[in-house]
C-alpha cells in the first residue's frame, strides 16, 4: 500500500518538473533563439492542474494541509485520534462531491470538443487524466481513514511525526 | 433564514471546522457551497465545485505558486543555507553579536530564495543555532535571532505569501514581490540595529568569534555567487518586464536545477525530495485558494464584504483607524492560524473595505503581510516559535519567546515608519 502511495506522490512531483522544464525552455527558446514550442501554454497549465489534483491526493493522505492545530495540539491522544478522523471524515465528504462534479468538466470538455491553441489536440485526456488524480484523493483519503481507525500505527502525519521527533 | 444570518452562521461553522483540524481549504470549500446552495439552490452551487477547482488549478497564473516553491526547494537541497551562513559569518561573524548579524543577512538571502518563513525559521535552526551555541550565545537571543530573521521569508520576493496575496486582490504579483525588496532589506537592517544595540547595552551579553582571512572570505563568496547571482537575473527579468511572474518562477526553478547540477550538489535523491517538497506545499497552498475561491461566492451572495465596509466606515474613527482594527484583527489571528490561512480567509472580505478607504493596494499587501508575519513571532502561539522548537529540543518556549521580544519591538516601530511613510513600499514599483 505505501509503495502505492509513494507511486502516486512520484506521479505528481514529475508532473511540477514538467511543468518547470516546460516553462523553462519554452522562455529560453523565445529570448534567446526566437523559436516557440506549440501549444506551451496550454500544455504549461494543463500540466500544472494534473499536478495539483495528483499532488492534492498525497497530501491528502500524508495529513500536510494546511490546518489550525490550536485544539489538536492541547487534546490528549485519544482526543487527538477522534478529532483526526472527524476532519478526514470531512475531508473525505468534500473531496468525493469535488470529484463527481469534476467528471461534469471533464465530460463537458470531451463533449465540446475543445482543442489546444497551435496544434488543436483535445485537451479532454488532460482533463481525464487530473480526474484520476482525484479519484485517487478520494481512495487515499478512504484509506488514511480506515487506518486512523484501525490501524492508526500505519498513519505517517506530518504533525504526528513532527510531534513524535520532537520528544 | 436571512442572508445575514446565513453568513453568521456559516463562519460560526467555519471557524468551528477549522478548529476540528477540518483543513482551511476543504472548510472553507464546505461551508462556502453549502451556503451557496441554501440562497440559491444545489444545482448551481454543484457546478460552481467542478468550475472552480478545475478553473483554479489550470491558470496559468497560478502557476507561479509551484514554480518558485520548486525554485526554493531545489536551492535549499543544494546547501545554499549553510554556505550563506558561512559566507556572511567570514565577513561580520568576528564582531560582538556577529554570529546573529549574520544569521540575519543569511536569513534574508535565504528568503530571496525560498520564499517562504516557515522553511527559514527551520532551516536555520539546524544550520545557526549549533554555530551559536559553541561560541556561548545564549539560547533565548539564538533563537531569538532565527525566529526574527524567519519572517524576512515572506517579505522578500518570490514571497509565496505576497503571491497568494496578488492572485486573490488580482494586483500585479511582480509589482507585489518589487514592493516587497526595500521593506525587505530594510526589516533586515533594523534587526542587525536591535542587534548591535543589544551589545552596546549589555557589552558582556554576546561573545566574538575569530576573525575569519580574506582567503577564508574569498572562498565564502565563491560558494554563494552562483544563487545570487540567479536571483538578480529571476528578480531583474521580473523588473525588467522580460519574464511574467510564472515565467520567472519556472525560469529560477530551471536555473536553479541546472546550477545544482552543474555544482554537483543536486544527485538523484536531492532532485526527487525537491520535487516531492514543491509538489506537497503547491497542493497544500491550491487546496486553500480553491476552498478560498468558493467561499467567494458565499461572501458574494450573502454581501459580507459589503456589510464589513459599511460598518467599519461608519465608525468614525478614520481610515487610519479603522487600519488600525484591521491590523489588531491579524495580530489576534495569529494566534489561531498560519500566515497563509489568514490571508485566504480574510483578504476577500477585508479588501473591499482598504479599497473603498483610498489605500493603494500594493501598500496594502506589504502591510498586511508584515503584520500577519509578527503573528508568526509574537506570544502565545507564534507558528515559527514552534518550527524552532521542533528543531531545537534544549531550549524552552518562553526562552524562545524572551529571545524575540526585542524584534517584536523593532516590528511594531517598521510597521509604524511604513504607515507613514507608504513610499518606502511604493518606490520600487513605481519605477516598473
Amino acid at each position: 500500500m505505501d509503495r502505492i502511495i509513494d507511486t502516486i506522490e512520484a506521479i505528481a512531483a514529475l508532473f511540477v518538473g514538467l511543468v518547470a522544464a516546460d516553462i523553462f525552455i519554452s522562455v529560453m527558446l523565445r529570448r534567446f533563439f526566437s523559436l516557440q514550442i506549440p501549444d506551451s501554454y496550454d500544455f504549461g497549465r494543463m500540466l500544472l492542474g494534473i499536478l495539483i489534483f495528483w499532488g492534492i491526493a498525497a497530501t491528502s493522505y500524508r495529513g500536510s494541509h494546511i490546518t489550525v492545530d490550536l485544539v489538536w495540539a492541547q487534546a490528549n491522544s485519544r482526543w487527538k485520534r477522534v478529532i483526526d478522523v472527524f476532519a478526514t471524515l470531512v475531508l473525505l465528504f468534500v473531496v468525493t462531491v469535488q470529484t463527481y462534479t469534476l467528471f461534469d468538466k471533464v465530460q463537458s470538455t470531451y463533449n465540446d470538443n475543445v482543442l489546444t491553441f497551435d496544434l488543436r489536440l483535445p485537451t479532454w485526456p488532460f482533463f481525464a487524466v487530473a480526474w484520476i488524480g482525484d479519484v485517487s484523493a478520494v481512495v487515499l483519503i478512504a484509506i488514511r481513514t480506515w487506518r486512523l481507525i484501525f490501524h492508526p500505527e500505519d498513519i505517517h502525519d506530518a504533525r504526528i511525526d513532527q510531534e513524535a521527533g520532537s520528544r | 433564514m436571512s442572508p445575514d444570518t446565513v453568513a453568521v452562521l456559516g463562519f460560526v461553522v467555519l471557524f468551528g471546522l477549522m478548529l476540528l483540524r477540518v483543513p482551511v481549504g476543504m472548510a472553507m470549500g464546505l461551508v462556502g457551497v453549502s451556503g451557496y446552495a441554501y440562497l440559491s439552490g444545489g444545482g448551481p452551487a454543484l457546478k460552481l465545485i467542478g468550475l472552480t477547482s478545475m478553473r483554479t488549478v489550470t491558470d496559468y497564473q497560478f502557476g507561479v505558486i509551484p514554480m518558485f516553491l520548486l525554485m526554493g526547494a531545489f536551492v535549499s537541497t543544494s546547501g545554499v543555507s549553510r554556505e550563506l551562513f558561512r559566507a556572511a559569518n567570514t565577513f561580520i561573524g568576528h564582531r560582538r553579536g556577529g554570529l546573529g548579524l549574520a544569521t540575519i543577512v543569511s536569513c534574508g538571502g535565504f528568503a530571496a530564495i525560498s520564499g517562504s518563513s516557515v522553511a527559514t525559521a527551520a532551516t536555520f535552526s539546524s544550520v545557526a543555532y549549533p554555530e551559536m551555541r559553541r561560541y556561548g550565545y545564549p539560547k533565548s537571543f539564538a533563537t531569538g535571532v532565527i525566529a526574527a530573521g524567519g519572517t524576512l521569508g515572506a517579505m522578500l520576493p518570490p514571497s509565496t505569501v505576497l503571491a497568494v496575496y496578488g492572485l486573490i486582490t488580482q494586483q500585479d504579483i511582480g509589482k507585489l514581490f518589487m514592493a516587497g525588496i526595500v521593506p525587505g532589506i530594510f526589516a533586515m537592517l533594523m534587526y542587525m540595529l536591535t542587534i548591535t544595540v543589544i551589545t552596546r547595552v549589555r557589552p558582556d551579553f554576546l561573545p566574538t568569534a575569530p576573525k575569519s582571512s580574506w582567503t577564508e572570505r574569498k572562498a565564502g563568496l565563491r560558494d554563494v555567487w552562483a544563487p545570487l547571482l540567479l536571483f538578480v537575473f529571476v528578480i531583474g527579468g521580473l523588473y525588467g518586464g522580460v519574464f511574467t511572474p510564472t515565467e520567472a518562477g519556472g525560469v529560477g526553478a530551471g536555473g536553479a536545477f541546472v546550477l545544482g547540477v552543474l555544482r554537483g550538489r543536486l544527485g538523484k535523491a536531492e532532485i526527487r525530495a525537491s520535487l516531492l517538497q514543491a509538489t506537497r506545499t503547491a497542493a497544500a497552498v491550491f487546496t486553500v485558494l480553491i476552498g478560498a475561491l468558493l467561499f467567494g461566492y458565499f461572501l458574494t451572495i450573502t454581501q459580507v464584504p459589503q456589510t464589513v465596509t459599511e460598518f467599519l466606515t461608519s465608525l468614525g474613527i478614520g481610515r487610519y483607524g479603522v487600519l488600525a482594527l484591521i491590523m489588531v484583527m491579524y495580530l489576534v489571528l495569529g494566534c489561531l492560524m498560519d500566515a497563509m490561512a489568514m490571508i485566504i480567509l480574510t483578504v476577500p472580505i477585508i479588501f473591499p473595505v482598504v479599497i473603498q478607504l483610498g489605500f493603494d493596494p500594493i501598500w496594502f499587501g506589504v502591510i498586511i503581510v508584515m503584520t500577519v508575519e509578527l503573528g508568526l513571532i509574537h506570544p502565545p502561539v507564534g507558528m515559527n516559535v514552534f518550527v524552532i522548537k521542533s528543531v531545537v529540543q534544549d531550549v524552552t518556549f518562553s526562552a524562545i519567546f524572551k529571545g524575540v521580544l526585542p524584534f517584536i519591538a523593532t516590528d511594531m516601530l517598521r510597521l509604524i515608519i511604513l504607515i507613514a511613510f507608504p513610499v518606502i513600499a511604493l518606490w520600487l514599483p513605481s519605477h516598473m
